[in-house]
This record gives C-alpha cells, structure tokens and sequence, in this order.
C-alpha cells in the first residue's frame, strides 16, 4: 500500500492536534484542579500514535505512545499534576512536533528523543495504586456480561458438567486477549458459559499468552463448535473434551439517544494547490468572457440571443470567481491558536505576567495572506511581552496591576481585515526615540516631537533598537521592520498607536484576498501594466506641477511635498513599440504609509478587477513587478508592485 | 449490492486510510462519523452493513458508542479500530458487543479478512 499519498494529510492532522496539546496545557497550567484538559490531552496524543503507527513513523509513534502512556497514569490518578509535569509535557509536545516533521521529510532518524527517559521516569511517579478494572469486577460479581440485560444470570447447578473447550490463540496475533473474548462470546451464543480460566479479567493483561479453557453447556455438536471457534480467527488449535441449557441475550429495548449535530457543516480538505489551479482557470474563463462579450457586441445584430447567453456566461463566470475567493478563506484562529503558548513562553522567560486574549478568531482571510502572516505577528507579541509589558514590580509602582493585558483581535472593515495587536504596558517614550533617531542621524536636529507614523518609521528602521540590552527575545532591532516588509508586500499597511503609561496598540490591515484586485492600467507605448488601487493616490498631468530634484533625482512639488518620479520608460528600459513618448503623460502618484512616488507612464486606459497570478520572475528581473494578469484580449500584462516602486 | 459501510474515527486521515481500503474492495461507505454521539446518529439514520469503530474519540468514545448502537439493532456488525496497548478496553468493546477488531498499523488484507468475518 503506498503512503505517501496519506504523508500531507497526517502531517496536517497532526498539526491540528498537536496545536490542541498546547491550548489543553494552558488551560491546565491556569486550572490543574480541571479534569477536562488531560482527557483531551489523551487522545490528541492517541490520535497522532494512531496515525504515526500507520504511515510507518516509528519514533513518533513510539514517543506519542510513551505521552499517552504518562497522560493516562495521571487521568486515572485523578490529583492535580504538578507544575514540573506540565512543564514536561509542554517539552514532550514540541518535541513531538519536531519529530513530526522530521519524520514527514524522511529524517525521523535525526530526531533527538532524549526526553524520552524524562516521560518514563514521570510515568512510573504518576502511576496510580492498582484497582481492578471494571471488568474484572464485573467478573466478580457475575459471569454474564452486563451488555446481555435480560440474559439468563442462571445459576449454575454444577461445576464440572460442561463441555470443555481448550483454544490456543496464535502467538503471533496482536491483542491475543481480545481475540479470546470473541471466542467466548461466539461460545455465549451456542450455550451457557459456565466458567472460562484463566478468568477473562486476565484478557486485558498484555501477558495474556492467548491459551484459555471455556466450560459450556450446549446441544450444539462439537464439529460445529470447532468451526464457530475458527471463524473468529487467529485461532491457532481447538479441543473439546467431556456435557444443556441454552443461553441467549434478549434484544433490550431501543432506546433511541444521542443528539445529532445535523447543524454542523460538512468539510473535506482540499490541496491549496487545487484551489490555485482553479483560481487560474477561473481567470482564463473570466478573460474569455471578455471576448464572448467582444463576440456578442459584433453578431448581436444579427442573432439578439447571442447577447442573454454573453451576459447568463458573464453572470455564471463572477458567481464562481466569487465562490472560490470564498474556499480560500481560512479562519484566522489555524495561525492565532499558536500564539498563547508562546506569549505565555516569553512572558516567563523575561518574568513577566501577562494575560493574553485572542478576539475575532473566526475572522476569515484569504489563505496566502494568513499563511504568511504568522511570523510578522509573532515579532508584534514578542515585542509586546518585551518593550511593552512592565515587571509586575514596576507595574505595582504606578498602580497597575501586576499581571499585563495583551490582545490580539481581528476585526472585519469593508475590503479589509484589520488585526491589532495591543497591550496596556508602559507605552514608548518619544522623546527616548527622538533624542536615539536624532543621535543616529534619522532625524535632523530641528525636530521637535514625532508624530505616530513618524514614530513608526523611526522605529521600524532595521537595526534600529531601544532596548537597553539586547535580550534574547527581541530588542535586536529586527522584529518591526521585519514585520512591516511582510505585512507591505501583503499589500497591507500598519499603524502604531501609543500613549505613556497606558500601552501600545500595533493595527495591521491586509486586503481580504490577494487573488482579484482593482487595478488601474496603464501603458507605455503599445504594453500595459497594472497598478492596484490600493496604492493610487491621485494621478496628474506631468508637467503641470513645479518640476526639482531630489537627492539627484527628477521630483515634483505636489502640495509643498516633494515627490520623486520614476520615469517607467527609463525603468523598465522598453518604449512598448512607440519610439517616442506621447506629448502629455500622466503622473501615477502611489503612496505607501508616508511614502510617495510618481510613476510617469504614457497613458492610463482603464480601470478593473484582475485576476492575480503569482509570477516566477526570471533571474534578473527587476524587483516591481509582484504578479501578473490577463487581460481582456487574452494578452498578459505584469502587476507593477508597489513597495518596490516607492 | 455493495455493503454500505459506516466509518467512525476521530482523525480525517484514518477515516480517508479505512474508506479507501473498503472502497478498493467494492464496499460502499455511506457516512463518516468523528465522535460516539455522532456515530449513534448516523447508525440510525444510516442502518449500514458494518460500522468500523474508533475507541479513542471526544465526547462519547468508541466503547459507549457500541453500547448505544447494540441497544438500537442487537445485530450491528461493528469492527473495532484499536491501537497496541489497547487490550483492556478492545476486551470491553467485544463485551460491549463489538464483533471484531482490528489493530493498527492497518494492513488492507487485516481489515477486509476482520471485514469478512464480521459479515459472514
């Protein structure tokens, strides 16, 4: 059986468990009293052996089986586990999703399972005081089943006048004891078991050696009991030696329970590349309605029904553009489930106390923009834990308390989605920041106060840090700047708000798809390009504003502001066929945050929604161009990009 | 007339590995279930030939799952899904009315031979 085909799908199972394993721990490092957290524990762990198991994955199975095994001890022992073994377990858990991942990429060998002694070690300590099972004293107490309600309890009028069946299970079956269990029940089914030895509570031991005796009295003959016996396999041999009665298990009542979840929507998993290829397809589609309509407008005369079919395809083509922008959204909850344990994680380390609260989990974003946006958020919280939340000492001294607040909230806006990342710690000192920048000679020395967005692009500088010491979560001076670049080439922006004392607030928003967007076309000589909306400030006619220079370079003055133009001619290297710009050319001018720039094309023909598609820019392709479409005519055009432009 | 096969696991991936094994053999599954609740559920709505069963799963697990099933249709063919180390509780099963069992690591042949038992 090939499993290779299974690999993407364990691997993304087991993520999803995995991430519950750290929620479960928060929540019992916040509550050990709680009895639900270590239940869940369980067969999250279970679930992973499970499937490790079944794709061949040794280690993970073997070490998944020695958590479970050490959950298990601690569910029954039914104490509060102490603070060590949470910790441990917080261990075992990335340890588990390293291993995971090795081993999905075939280097399972590589992976480091030294604290595999630590979870033994942890088990044996937690292991509760032996108590039969409920089996065995179900045994005790009767020798018929309790699932036979109903059933003949007879008591037996003697020992001894049964028939005696000897039946050997084959050593190398797995699970001998409950093998023999289906042989005594098939035995219940001919006859009255009297007596079964050893006992079956000896079933659940694992050193069960698969060899039992079964007294039963029955008319049945003994040929057929040998053949009832085998058909329940992995018998190895049957005797009958030496004895009527008959037992059968009454139907019991239906009793109709259990509540349906009919309002629970149905899901499958779908290959992300799937829903690219179709997302491309669907483009196609779109621009070949654009030529049906082309078609239409020519033959309507002749044949008027031409045209409902042009508009009923047109219609048809934007109701599956839009489902699928719909299948790609994903809820933001698959990447801010990670986020507890790990503000949790810095907040200890640096000795903190922080309370950490997720809203608008539900929000949903395209899945490319949420995919990518994990690691600039992770900066955001870190830096919040670090720079924004005071120690509790320093807190107590303004009256605050001692435990922090950071929130993490995704909140929904027209064509957005706005995330914001917000704590009530000390807030950043502006004039620390202006005397630094003025220092380092980002700011002149005339400048007074920082505005926020100045403040932002201040901070957000590389290397630019106000960090006391460096320490080894943040204060390197690369998470904002980092964070900023990911969050831009999202095409989103970012906002910072502060106040001294009261906190900090980080505001992203990112566009909810990045696969359609409103772009304005533009072209130089016969070639177009697309400019997205996002970023078009406003257009003017060069050469109708005051014309400069900035650092060297061709600027106008558009409302006292300077801003620089990129001729695309020169830029690109190409007139588009037309050796000779036009006369009149329309300046673009694109702003990013504070930044501006004025991008002189030579004509600006319209106004629509394309359909991006990623783009493997060749190797030495200049860095503005962030994807490209089709256009109406089935002719390509390149996305200029913005952030590289600005 | 093909079987109609109900599958009960809590993970998608067993569920996909187990239809795939029963659909390459010419059953029929039917329906999915990933909690006991929601196998009892869809058993009755469902009434299949054979129900393979997770013992491990949220809210009801797989063993009170068998029990609620037993009491509705005494004749439910239902073949457990087990783990290594799962003996206690795969004996439970069967007393609880499970016809079968199987452990994984699944091997296809393992499944349809417990397969074929549990039907015939």
């Amino acid at each position: 059986m090939d499993l290779s085909q299974y690999a993407e799908l364990f691997l993304a199972e087991s993520r999803e468990h995995l991430s519950a394993c750290n929620q479960l721990l928060l929540e019992w490092e916040r509550n050990p009293a709680a009895a639900e957290p270590v239940g869940g524990l369980f067969r999250a762990v279970h679930t992973i052996k499970g499937m490790a198991a079944t794709m061949g994955y040794g280690r993970v199975a073997d070490l998944a089986h020695r958590m479970e095994n050490l959950l298990d001890h601690l569910r029954r022992s039914g104490h509060a586990p102490a603070e060590d073994i949470i910790q441990l377990l917080f261990r075992a858990t990335d340890a588990l999703e390293k291993v995971v991942g090795l081993a999905v990429a075939g280097r399972e060998r590589e992976a480091d399972l030294a604290i595999l002694a630590d979870i033994d070690r942890a088990a044996v300590q937690a292991k509760p005081a032996p108590q039969p099972s409920a089996l065995a004293r179900h045994f005790v107490a009767s020798p018929e089943p309790p699932e036979s309600p109903g059933g003949p309890t007879a008591p037996a009028p003697s020992l001894g006048s049964g028939l005696l069946i000897a039946v050997v299970i084959r050593p190398e079956a797995p699970l001998k004891g409950g093998r023999a269990m289906l042989v005594v029940r098939k035995l219940q089914a001919l006859g009255t078991v009297r007596r079964v030895q050893p006992p079956p509570a000896a079933f659940e031991s694992d050193d069960f050696d698969g060899r039992f005796v079964v007294e039963l009295d029955t008319a049945v003959a003994a040929p057929d009991i040998e053949t009832a016996v085998r058909s329940v396999g992995d018998v190895e041999g049957v005797s009958l030696g030496g004895g009527t009665d008959e037992g059968q298990v009454s139907p019991a009542e239906s009793a109709a329970g259990g509540a349906g979840e009919k309002g629970r929507g149905r899901h499958i998993r779908v290959d992300l590349r799937r829903l690219d290829t179709l997302m491309d397809l669907i483009g196609e589609l779109v621009t070949e309605r654009g030529r049906l309509n082309e078609l239409a407008a020519r033959w309507v005369g002749k044949d008027p029904e031409i045209d409902d079919v042009a508009i009923h395809v047109s219609r048809l083509a934007s109701d599956l553009q839009n489902e699928i922008i719909q299948a790609r959204m994903t809820p933001v909850w698959q990447v801010f489930d990670r986020f507890p344990r790990l503000v949790r994680d810095v907040a200890r380390q640096l000795g903190k106390q922080v309370a950490f609260r997720v809203e608008g989990k539900e929000i949903e974003l395209d899945r490319q923009i949420l995919d990518e946006l994990g690691d600039p958020l992770m900066h955001l919280l870190r830096n919040a834990v670090d720079h924004g939340i005071e120690p509790p000492a320093e807190r107590k001294r303004h009256k605050k308390n001692p435990e922090g607040e950071i929130v993490l909230a995704a909140v929904r806006e027209r064509s957005s989605v706005a995330i914001s990342i917000s704590d009530n710690g000390r807030g950043i000192d502006r004039a620390q920041i202006l005397e630094k920048a003025k220092r380092e000679g980002v700011l002149g020395p005339h400048v007074e106060s920082l505005s926020d967005d100045q403040l932002l692009r201040v901070i957000a500088r590389p290397g630019f840090s106000t960090a006391e010491s460096v320490t080894a979560v943040s204060g390197r001076g690369v998470g904002i700047d980092v964070a900023m670049t990911r969050i831009r080439a999202l095409g989103g922006s970012i906002e910072i708000r502060t106040e001294p004392g009261k906190g900090t607030a980080f505001v992203l928003r990112l566009p909810v798809t990045l696969a359609i967007v409103r772009a304005l076309i533009a072209a130089v000589g016969h070639e177009r390009y697309a400019l997205p909306l996002t970023y078009v400030a406003e257009t003017v006619e060069f050469g109708t504003t005051p014309l400069t220079t900035m650092e060297g370079k061709d600027a106008i003055v558009l409302r006292d502001r300077v801003v620089p133009l990129v001729d695309l001619r020169k830029l690109l290297g190409t007139n588009g066929g037309a050796p000779a710009p036009p006369p009149r050319r329309p300046v673009i001018v694109l702003e990013m945050g504070e930044r501006r720039a004025g991008i002189v094309v030579d004509g600006m023909l319209s106004q629509q929604e394309i359909v991006v598609k990623a783009f493997d820019a060749p190797q030495g392709t200049l860095p503005v161009f962030s994807g490209a479409t089709i256009m109406g005519d089935g002719v390509p055009a390149l996305i200029l990009d913005a952030a590289g432009l600005v | 007339m093909s079987h109609t096969v109900l599958v009960c696991d809590d993970a998608i991936f067993m569920r996909t590995m187990i239809s795939d094994i029963l659909g390459q053999a010419g059953f029929e599954v039917v329906g999915e279930a990933e909690t006991g609740t929601q196998a009892v559920e869809k058993y009755r709505q469902l009434k299949p030939d054979l129900v393979t069963m997770d013992i491990v799963m949220p809210d009801m697990g797989g063993i009170d799952a068998v029990r609620e099933i037993v009491k509705q249709d005494p004749d439910a063919k239902i073949l457990m899904c087990s783990a290594m180390g799962q003996q206690a509780l795969v004996v439970e099963a069967i007393q609880a009315g499970a016809k079968d069992f199987v452990v994984k690591p699944f091997q296809p042949s393992r499944v349809l031979e417990a397969v074929q038992r549990v039907l015939g």
